[in-house]
């Protein structure tokens, strides 16, 4: 056994054993929960058999009004959270790649904090600022949005400047040689080196748009901004049955699409160039 | 010969911040010569280059080109193109792509930018890989490419960043004749950027030997290897024995006194007086029997004799303590040597030149020890 797991010439079977340890046991609860979702009983812990019920009866979800309002709320606020976050964050990675001055460290750093900001902390914040600082915004769909956009474009910023950094001025450089203006330099040698990054953190920020609970929570107005991860919250603490498995499911496909459409765009467009945003999409 | 494509640089400096990269520095860059820019790292050499392309912004002087100042105009209007050190073609454009992207500035139909791009890569031999991505090709290949995009455009200069450095030693040979064929057969003024001496002197019309920010000497290859007329240029081209003595009034030359001897130098600064550096470069110096005697003479005994085929290159340690190299052809008319053989050294006058200082001074500098 020991000799089978050091074999200095063979695999590192030690660190397979180590990962398809911790794979079985991050899949383990999914797996369950999908598994429930296709029970033909009321239980949510007891398996009686195999049927659709769950989605396609008249208590299923398909024909739950409440979750096809929450699927639409959260698409859409994933949708606004993309298209502003991505053109937001690629323009602030190129500002502070350029920006060299005075400041320019304390930025940077400052751009990293909504990436440890406790969840909580930035959803009451960002609660007390709609509340008090501009009331006349109100509650809903438009501080849903804003309260996304403030935490995904940390991500966006993160990953276009690892590309940019990479990436390096000489190919700025090049096109100015070859009598390129700044904006040309910018549409035909950057933003299409840029694209793996840009649609990497596209699909970070849709994803986490879909995930999102805590601000999304709190920045809520009336039933119709109920978003799906809201909904499983309120479902589950009222009387569960697999309906609930089965809305996770649907949840559960949704951004794991996302995320295939993203890696499959990529490959297309990069030829499986940079290795970081691979990494990132294969998660 | 071409009539445009001349570079004059006046007085040009760049500052960063505490370090002074290029310190006023006056060049001229005839039209349609194969001008190159010697010196070792951190020298000035790159930083000149990239003022010229335009990506250093100088602190003070001028660039002309062609009568005009463009130190001030930005890089994309500027009519002078770079083969980048690291190539830097455009990963997501394949070879045509890249050969054709500044052809978009000149307004030229399509057919003519198809027609201009063929003809480009036929110039460099890469007629067949226009439909590959630069990823696909290698170093060789690249540096092609890079060299084809820049030439299309016909500038009246093109800037060559150590476009050799990536290279491995046989390439860089074929290339080096290739690169100077074509700059003889195009005419357009070509400024090379290398820290290699061989390469320098093998390719260029003229080279100007640069230290500290500064231009030591600018001269035919000939002229600054044969006449270097400072220490760091004797040093850094080639081999050279230096020696350091008191010089005084000869005749048409100057004496030299090192130690208890006497030379006779009729080559270089020989107006110099007092405490100079004079030099010589081994395939000069004479290799006789320990018998031999005369002016400008030496005895020393043989520390070390390796041989390189077509000649010996002998250590020879000299009365007086110091070690001078000296290069024997392998003609058959050469006296016998090995390890611990006495032999006198002959220096002909002809062949020994006083330097005058170093224009700049650095820590290094030899000078500046023997001065404290």
């Amino acid at each position: 056994m020991i000799a089978w797991l050091r074999n200095p010439w063979g695999r590192p079977r030690g660190l397979a054993v180590v990962t398809g340890v911790y794979v079985l046991w991050s899949i383990l609860p999914v797996a369950i929960a999908i598994l429930f979702a296709f029970n033909s009983g009321r239980s949510r812990t007891t398996l009686q058999g195999f049927s659709f019920r769950w989605f396609t009866s008249q208590a299923g979800v398909f024909h739950d009004q409440a979750l096809q309002s929450a699927l639409t709320h959260t698409l859409l606020l994933a949708a606004i959270s993309v298209a502003v976050a991505v053109p937001l964050g690629v323009t602030l990675a190129l500002g502070l790649q350029r920006w060299r001055g005075r400041g320019s460290g304390t930025v940077n750093t400052m751009m990293l904090l909504p990436l440890v900001t406790p969840e909580i902390v930035m959803g009451v914040a960002l609660l007390l600022l709609f509340l008090k600082v501009f009331p006349g915004l109100g509650l809903g769909t438009k501080a849903q949005a804003i309260g996304q956009v403030t935490f995904t474009l940390s991500y966006v910023v993160v990953i276009v400047r690892g590309r940019l950094v990479s990436i390096g001025r000489d190919y700025e450089e090049a096109a100015a040689d070859l009598g390129a203006p700044p904006h040309d330099q910018l549409l035909r040698v950057l933003l299409p080196l840029l694209a793996p990054a840009i649609i990497a953190s596209a699909a970070v920020v849709f994803a986490l748009s879909i995930d999102d609970f805590v601000v999304t929570q709190y920045l809520s107005g009336d039933a119709s901004t109920t978003t799906i991860s809201m909904l499983l919250y309120a479902t589950a603490r009222g009387a569960p049955t697999p309906a609930l498995n089965a809305i996770a499911t649907v949840a559960l496909l949704i951004t794991l699409a996302t995320l295939a459409l993203a890696f499959f765009v990529y490959k297309r467009f990069a030829g499986g160039g940079d290795a970081a945003v691979a990494a990132v999409l294969e998660v | 010969m071409a009539t445009h494509g001349e570079i004059q640089l006046e007085q040009l400096t760049k500052q960063f911040a505490e370090v002074v990269a290029v310190d006023g520095i006056d060049l001229h860059m005839p039209p349609g010569e194969f001008f190159t820019m010697l010196g070792p790292s951190g020298c000035g050499k790159t930083t000149t280059l990239r003022m010229i392309a335009g990506f250093q912004r100088p602190t003070s002087g001028r660039i002309v080109l062609d009568g005009v100042d463009v130190a001030q105009v930005p890089p994309h209007k500027r009519n002078v193109n770079t083969v980048f050190q690291n190539y830097a073609l455009f990963p997501h454009l394949d070879v045509a792509g890249n050969v054709a992207f500044g052809l978009k500035y000149l307004r030229v139909t399509k057919d003519e930018q198809r027609k201009k791009v063929a003809e480009a890569l036929d110039l460099v031999q890469l007629g067949d890989l226009a439909r590959r991505k630069p990823g696909q090709l290698s170093g060789g290949q690249q540096q092609r490419v890079a060299l084809a995009r820049a030439l299309v455009l016909r500038p009246r200069v093109l800037l060559l960043d150590e476009p050799l450095g990536a290279l491995d030693a046989r390439l860089r040979k074929g290339l080096q004749v290739e690169l100077k064929t074509l700059q003889a057969e195009l005419g357009i003024t070509f400024v090379f950027v290398t820290h290699d001496q061989e390469e320098a002197l093998t390719m260029s019309d003229r080279v100007a030997v640069m230290n500290g920010g500064r231009v030591e000497q600018a001269g035919s290859p000939r002229e600054v290897y044969e006449e270097p007329s400072t220490v760091f240029v004797a040093d850094f081209l080639g081999v050279s024995n230096l020696l350091t003595g008191e010089a005084s009034a000869d005749g048409d030359g100057c004496a030299l006194r090192v130690g208890e001897r006497t030379f006779r130098a009729q080559q270089g600064a020989t107006g110099e007086r007092g405490e100079v550096k004079a030099m010589i470069r081994p395939e000069r110096i004479g290799v006789e029997a320990h018998s031999a005697s005369g002016d400008n003479r030496l005895p020393g005994l043989v520390e070390r004799a390796v041989f390189l085929g077509n000649s010996f290159e002998l250590h020879v340690r000299v009365v007086g303590g110091e070690v001078m190299k000296a290069t024997m052809p392998n003609d058959g008319t050469g006296i016998p040597v090995e390890e611990g053989t006495a032999v006198t050294l002959h220096l002909p006058p002809e062949a020994l030149r006083i330097l005058a200082p170093s224009s700049s001074l650095s820590e290094d500098d030899p000078r500046v020890a023997s001065t404290k």
